[in-house]
C-alpha cells in the first residue's frame, strides 16, 4: 500500500472508529476527529520534504488495475498543481474540525461525516484515473448534503437540495464529456494519461464541445457567473466549519478539474479563452458588486467568494506560465482567505446569533483580537502587498496582460470593488459609535485564536516569502503551459 | 592647512542647534537647570567655530587665500552634482569672522537676557540655527549651498520673529515677514535653475567666470534672480515693509538677524556676483534708483518714530540702502566696508536698547521742523509710504478671493462628484446626540448606497446586478429548480395513481396485446 492510498484511508479508518464508538461520548468522538485530522496533515505536509519540486512529472505515483474490462484503475498520484491543494485540504479540514466546537447535537454523525467529506476531498486531488476522479467528486456530495441538511441554518433544506440539484445537474455534463474523451481512447480507457495523449488528436470541434461540458461541471462548482445559484444560500445556511471547507476546497475541486480538462484539450481551451475569460470579468464585478450588497456577513464573503474564484478562471484563461501560478496561487490565498473569514464571522455569530452587518460596532473595544484578526483577512481578501492576496493577483495580472493587455484593467477594477465592501465591512464591525448590547461579546479563545493564527500566519508568510510554494509549482506548471505556446492561443 | 575642516564651522553651530531640539524632545534641555548647558553648549559650538575659523583666516593672511575648496558630493543624479564646496577667499573669510563675533556676542548677550524666559531653549536653538545658516551664506562655494543657509536663516528669522506664539500679531507678523522673503526665495531658485542651465555648474567661481563672455544679457537674467533674492532679504524698497514687522522678536535677536547680520547678507550677495551685474548697466541703474529710494525712505520714516527699536531699524534700512546705492554705482568694495562698520556699529547699538530708557538723560527729540511743515510728507511718513496697504490691495486681496473661488468650487463641485462626506453627517440634534449616546441612532448610510459619482454609479448597477441576481438566478434558477421538479413529481404521481386504478390497469394491457399481435 503506497503512501497515498495511506493518506486516504487514514481519515476514513477515523471516521470509522467514530462510527464504532458510544453516541453519548461527545468529548471522545471529538478528540478521535482532531488525532486524526492532525494525523492526515502531519502526513500530508510530510510529502513536501519527500517530493522533487524539480521534477514536473507524477510522483508517488500508484496504479492498481480495478475493472479491466471498463479501463479503470485505482491510481493516485501528486505533481506541483495538485501538492498545494492537498496541503490546503488537510490544513483546512483540521481547522473547520477545530472551530466546530459549538456543534453540539448528533456530534458522531456530524464528525463522521466531516472525516469522510476530507477522505473524498484528498480523492479527488489525488486521482489520477478520471473514473476515480469522478467517483470522489461526487462522493464529496454526500456527506456534504448531510452536513448542510441536519447542521445547517433555518433555511437548510432549501439549501441542501440546491446544493445537491445544481451540483448533480453539473455533474451530468461532466459524466457525459468523460464517457466521449473514454470513447476515443483505442481499446477504450478512462487514465489520466491514457487520455490525454489519446485525446490530442481530436478535431477541435469535437474538443470544444467536449469542453464545453467539462465547463459546465466544473463551472458550477467553481462557480461561474450564471450558475452559481447554489453558492449563497448554502454558505450562508451551512455551519459554519462547512463553510470554511465549502469555499475554502471545495470551490478549488472545481478550478483544478478546469486546469487538468484544459490540458487535456488544449485546441478546444484555445477556441474558448475569449469566452472563458469573459465569464471570468463578469464573475470577478459581478461577485464583488452583490458583496458590496449585502448586510448578511456569511452572504457577502459567498459573493465574494465568486469573485476571487473569477480572478482564478482569469489566470487559467492566460493559458500562459503567469496566469496559470497565478490562478494555483490564488486558489491557496483564496483557501487561506476565505477560510479565515468564515471561520472568524462563523465564531463572531456563534456569541452574537446575527449576521446583520447592521447590529455591529465597535467591537475593537471588547474584541480587539476579533478585530486584529478579521481585519487582517479582510485587507488580504483586497490583496494588500504583504498579503498572499497580492503575490496571487499580481501573478494573474501579469499572465492576463501578456495575453490580453489592457483588458486586464477589469480585474483591478474588481479589486477596487472588493476595497470597497472589505474596508466598509471593517469598518462597520468595529468602529463606530458604542452599541447596546455589543459590549458583552466575548473575544477569541485558546484554541479558536490557535486555529486563527495559523491562517493569518499562512497569509502573512506566503506574502512576505511566496518562493516556496511558488517553487513547489512552478516545474509542473511550467512544463503544463508548454502544451499551449505550441497550440491552441496562438 | 586643514581647509578639508572648513565644513565643520557652520556644522557645529547647527549640531548644537539639532542636540538641544533632540534633548527638548527627550527632555534634558528642559527648565532651568538645563539652561547653563544650553548656553555653553552654544557659545562652544560657535567658540570652536570661530577658532578654526580664525586658523584658516591667520593661514590665508600668511599663505595666501585657499579659494574654492571641495570636500565632497552632497548629492547626485545624472550629470547633475552638487559639491559639498566652500569658497574661502578674503570676502567669504573676513564676512564669515565678523557674522560669526556678531552672532557669538549675541549669544553672550542673550545668556543673562533671557535668563527664565519660557522659551529659552528654543531661542538658543534658533539662534545657533542661524549662526550655522549665516556662516553657510558666506562661506559657501556653489550657489545650492548658500540658498541652504539663505533657507535655514529665513527659517530661524520666521520662528523667532513669531517668539511669542500666543500673540496674534506676533504670528501674523512672522507670516508676513516669511511670505515676502518667498519672493525672494524664488529669484534665488530662478537664477540656480538658470546657472545650471547655460552654465552646467553652480559653483560660485564658474558662475562668476560666466560674467566674463560676452553674452551680457544671459549673465544679465542670471544676475536679477540673485538680486531680487538680495532686494528682499535686505528690505530694500518695495519690499521693505516686513523687516518693520520683524521686531516682534526678542531684542537680541533683533539685533543680530535685522539690526547687524541678516539684513546685509543681501550687500554680501551683491558683492559676491559682483562681476555678474556690474556688465549690465539696467541692473546697476535699478540698485542705485532702489537704493536710493530705500535710503529716503528708511531716513523720512525714522524721522518720525516714537520707539527706540522702531527708529533703530529704519535707520539700518537706510544705512542698507546706501550700500545698494554704492554696489549700483560699481563702488563695491566701499560697500563691503560700510558693511562690516555699520554690522558692528548697529549690534552694539541694538544690544544697547533695552537699557537706553534707563541711560538715556534728556527726551527724545520732536520730529523735524521742516518735515512737520510738508503735511503730505510727515502723514507719508508716518503712514510708512503705505508699502504695505498697496501690496495687500495688488496682491494679497486677489490672491484672496481666486482661493475663495477655487474653495467654492471644490466644495460645490468637485465634492459633490467624488462624494465626500459633507456637513450634514454631524450630529444636528440634541435628541440624535441622545439617541447616540444610549447605542441606538445609527449615523452611517445603509448597506449599498454610496455617496458622488462613482458611487451613485456603483450603487445604480449593484441594485440592477441584485435585482438580476434575487429574480433570475436565485428565484428563477434555483428555486425554479426546485419547484419545477414538484410540479413534474406531482404529475407523475397523478400518473401513477391513475395507472393504478383497474380500470386504466385493464386499459393498459388490452392495448399492450393489441399492439403485440
Amino acid at each position: 500500500m503506497g503512501i497515498l492510498t495511506f493518506l486516504l484511508i487514514l481519515p476514513l479508518f477515523g471516521a470509522a472508529l467514530i462510527a464504532a464508538l458510544p453516541s453519548g461520548s461527545d468529548r471522545l468522538i471529538r478528540v478521535v476527529a482532531l488525532g486524526t485530522a492532525t494525523l492526515t496533515l502531519l502526513l500530508a505536509w510530510g510529502l513536501v520534504f519527500e517530493f522533487d519540486s524539480t521534477q514536473p512529472g507524477l510522483q508517488f505515483l500508484e496504479i492498481h488495475r480495478w475493472n479491466p474490462r471498463l479501463g479503470t484503475s485505482f491510481s493516485l498520484g501528486i505533481d506541483g498543481i495538485s501538492l498545494p491543494m492537498l496541503l490546503l485540504a488537510t490544513l483546512l479540514s483540521l481547522i473547520a474540525i477545530m472551530a466546530s466546537s459549538s456543534i453540539n447535537r448528533e456530534v458522531k454523525g456530524y464528525y463522521l461525516l466531516m472525516l469522510v467529506l476530507e477522505a473524498a476531498m484528498m480523492g479527488v486531488f489525488m486521482a489520477q484515473d478520471w473514473a476515480l476522479f469522478y467517483l470522489f467528486w461526487e462522493l464529496t456530495l454526500i456527506p456534504l448534503f448531510f452536513l448542510i441538511d441536519r447542521w445547517g441554518g433555518q433555511h437548510r433544506h432549501g439549501a441542501a437540495l440546491n446544493f445537491f440539484l445544481y451540483t448533480m445537474g453539473g455533474s451530468v455534463f461532466l459524466l457525459i464529456s468523460l464517457l466521449v474523451l473514454f470513447d476515443s481512447v483505442p481499446g477504450g480507457s478512462f487514465g489520466m494519461t491514457a487520455i490525454a495523449t489519446a485525446a490530442k488528436s481530436l478535431p477541435e470541434d469535437t474538443q470544444v464541445l467536449i469542453f464545453l461540458g467539462f465547463l459546465l461541471g466544473f463551472g458550477v462548482k467553481m462557480p461561474i457567473f450564471p450558475i452559481h445559484g447554489w453558492l449563497p444560500l448554502a454558505h450562508v445556511e451551512a455551519p459554519s466549519p462547512v463553510s470554511i471547507l465549502l469555499s475554502g476546497i471545495l470551490l478549488k475541486m472545481g478550478s483544478y478539474g478546469l486546469i487538468r480538462v484544459a490540458g487535456v484539450l488544449p485546441q478546444g481551451v484555445g477556441a474558448l479563452q475569449g469566452i472563458l475569460v469573459a465569464f471570468a470579468l463578469v464573475s470577478l464585478v459581478y461577485g464583488g458588486l452583490l458583496a458590496w450588497r449585502q448586510s448578511d456577513l456569511k452572504a457577502m464573503i459567498a459573493y465574494s467568494s465568486v469573485s476571487h474564484m473569477g480572478v482564478v478562471l482569469f489566470g487559467i484563461a492566460a493559458l500562459n506560465f503567469a496566469g496559470l501560478e497565478g490562478a494555483l496561487l490564488q486558489m491557496v490565498a483564496h483557501g487561506l482567505v476565505a477560510g479565515a473569514m468564515f471561520l472568524l464571522i462563523g465564531l463572531l455569530y456563534e456569541r452574537t446569533g446575527t449576521r446583520d452587518i447592521n447590529h455591529y460596532s465597535s467591537l475593537v473595544r471588547v474584541t480587539p483580537r476579533f478585530a486584529f484578526f478579521t481585519t487582517l483577512t479582510f485587507v488580504a481578501a483586497v490583496g494588500l502587498p504583504g498579503t498572499v492576496g497580492f503575490v496571487a493577483e499580481l501573478h494573474a495580472l501579469i499572465g492576463g496582460f501578456q495575453r490580453w493587455g489592457w483588458l486586464a484593467v477589469v480585474l483591478s477594477l474588481g479589486v477596487m470593488i472588493s476595497a470597497a465592501y472589505a474596508i466598509r465591512t471593517v469598518a462597520r464591525l468595529f468602529t463606530g459609535p458604542v452599541r447596546a448590547g455589543i459590549h458583552k461579546v466575548a473575544d477569541l479563545k485558546g484554541n479558536e485564536m490557535f486555529a486563527a493564527t495559523v491562517l493569518a500566519a499562512g497569509i502573512i508568510l506566503l506574502g512576505l516569502f511566496p518562493a516556496p510554494v511558488l517553487d513547489l509549482m512552478s516545474a509542473s506548471v511550467a512544463q503544463f503551459s508548454l502544451v499551449f505556446d505550441g497550440g491552441g492561443n496562438g | 592647512m586643514a581647509d578639508y575642516l572648513v565644513w565643520l564651522i557652520p556644522t557645529l553651530p547647527l549640531l548644537a542647534a539639532a542636540w538641544i531640539g533632540l534633548g527638548f524632545v527627550a527632555g534634558w534641555s528642559r527648565g532651568e537647570q538645563a539652561e547653563t548647558m544650553i548656553g555653553r553648549l552654544v557659545i562652544g559650538s560657535s567658540l570652536l567655530s570661530l577658532l578654526l575659523l580664525s586658523l584658516l583666516g591667520a593661514d590665508a593672511v600668511l599663505y595666501g587665500t585657499p579659494g574654492q575648496v571641495v570636500c565632497g558630493t552632497w548629492f547626485s543624479s545624472g550629470d547633475y552634482r552638487i559639491p559639498i564646496s566652500f569658497l574661502l577667499d578674503s570676502l567669504g573669510l573676513g564676512m564669515g569672522v565678523l557674522v560669526l563675533i556678531l552672532c557669538l556676542l549675541t549669544q553672550l548677550f542673550s545668556v543673562n537676557y533671557m535668563h527664565r524666559e519660557r522659551g529659552y531653549p528654543r531661542f538658543f536653538m534658533l539662534l545657533s540655527l542661524f549662526t550655522g545658516g549665516m556662516l553657510l551664506i558666506v562661506l559657501a562655494g556653489n550657489a545650492v549651498l548658500t540658498f541652504v543657509g539663505w533657507e535655514l536663516a529665513g527659517l530661524s528669522s520666521y520662528l523667532l520673529i513669531g517668539y511669542s506664539y500666543d500673540r496674534t500679531v506676533a504670528t501674523v507678523n512672522a507670516t508676513r515677514a516669511f511670505v515676502t522673503n518667498r519672493v525672494g526665495d524664488a529669484g534665488f531658485l530662478f537664477s540656480i535653475a538658470l546657472a545650471y542651465a547655460w552654465i552646467g555648474s553652480v559653483e560660485w567661481p564658474s558662475i562668476l567666470e560666466y560674467s566674463s563672455r560676452p553674452e551680457a544679457l544671459t549673465a544679465g537674467l542670471i544676475g536679477i534672480g540673485f538680486v531680487t533674492a538680495a532686494l528682499v532679504k535686505s528690505a530694500q524698497v518695495p519690499f521693505s515693509p516686513w523687516i518693520g514687522r520683524a521686531l516682534e522678536g526678542p531684542t537680541p535677536s533683533s539685533a543680530v538677524f535685522y539690526g547687524a547680520v541678516m539684513v546685509h547678507a543681501g550687500v554680501y550677495l551683491l558683492i559676491r556676483i559682483h562681476p555678474l551685474i556690474s556688465e549690465t548697466p539696467l541692473i546697476m541703474y535699478l540698485l542705485v534708483l532702489l537704493g536710493t529710494l530705500t535710503a529716503l525712505y528708511g531716513w523720512l520714516s525714522g524721522l518720525v518714530q516714537t520707539d527706540v527699536k522702531s527708529s533703530l531699524m529704519f535707520s539700518t534700512t537706510a544705512q542698507v540702502g546706501l550700500m545698494f546705492l554704492e554696489c549700483g554705482l560699481g563702488w563695491f568694495e566701499l560697500a563691503a566696508w560700510h558693511l562690516a562698520t555699520h554690522a558692528i556699529w548697529r549690534t552694539y547699538q541694538f544690544l544697547h536698547a533695552p537699557a537706553l530708557m534707563h541711560l538715556a538723560t534728556r527726551p527724545a527729540r520732536p520730529v523735524a521742523k521742516w518735515l512737520r511743515r510738508i503735511p503730505a510728507l510727515h502723514a507719508a511718513a508716518m503712514q510708512r509710504f503705505w508699502l504695505d496697504a498697496i501690496t495687500d490691495w495688488l496682491l494679497l486681496r486677489p490672491t484672496r478671493s481666486l482661493a475663495q473661488d477655487l474653495q467654492d468650487f471644490d466644495q460645490r463641485v468637485i465634492n459633490r462628484i467624488i462624494g465626500l462626506p459633507d456637513r450634514t453627517a454631524t450630529l444636528s440634534s440634541l435628541s440624535q446626540w441622545e439617541a447616540r449616546k444610549q447605542g441606538q441612532f445609527r449615523q452611517e448610510g445603509e448597506i449599498g448606497s454610496a455617496r458622488g459619482l462613482v458611487g451613485r454609479l456603483l450603487q445604480w448597477f449593484a441594485t440592477l446586478l441584485y435585482w438580476f441576481e434575487e429574480h433570475l438566478v436565485l428565484k428563477g434558477g434555483s428555486e425554479g429548480l426546485e419547484s419545477a421538479i414538484k410540479l413534474i413529481g406531482r404529475y407523475l404521481q397523478q400518473v401513477e395513481q391513475l395507472l393504478s386504478q383497474p380500470r386504466y390497469l385493464l386499459l393498459m394491457i388490452m392495448v399492450t396485446f393489441v399492439v403485440i399481435l
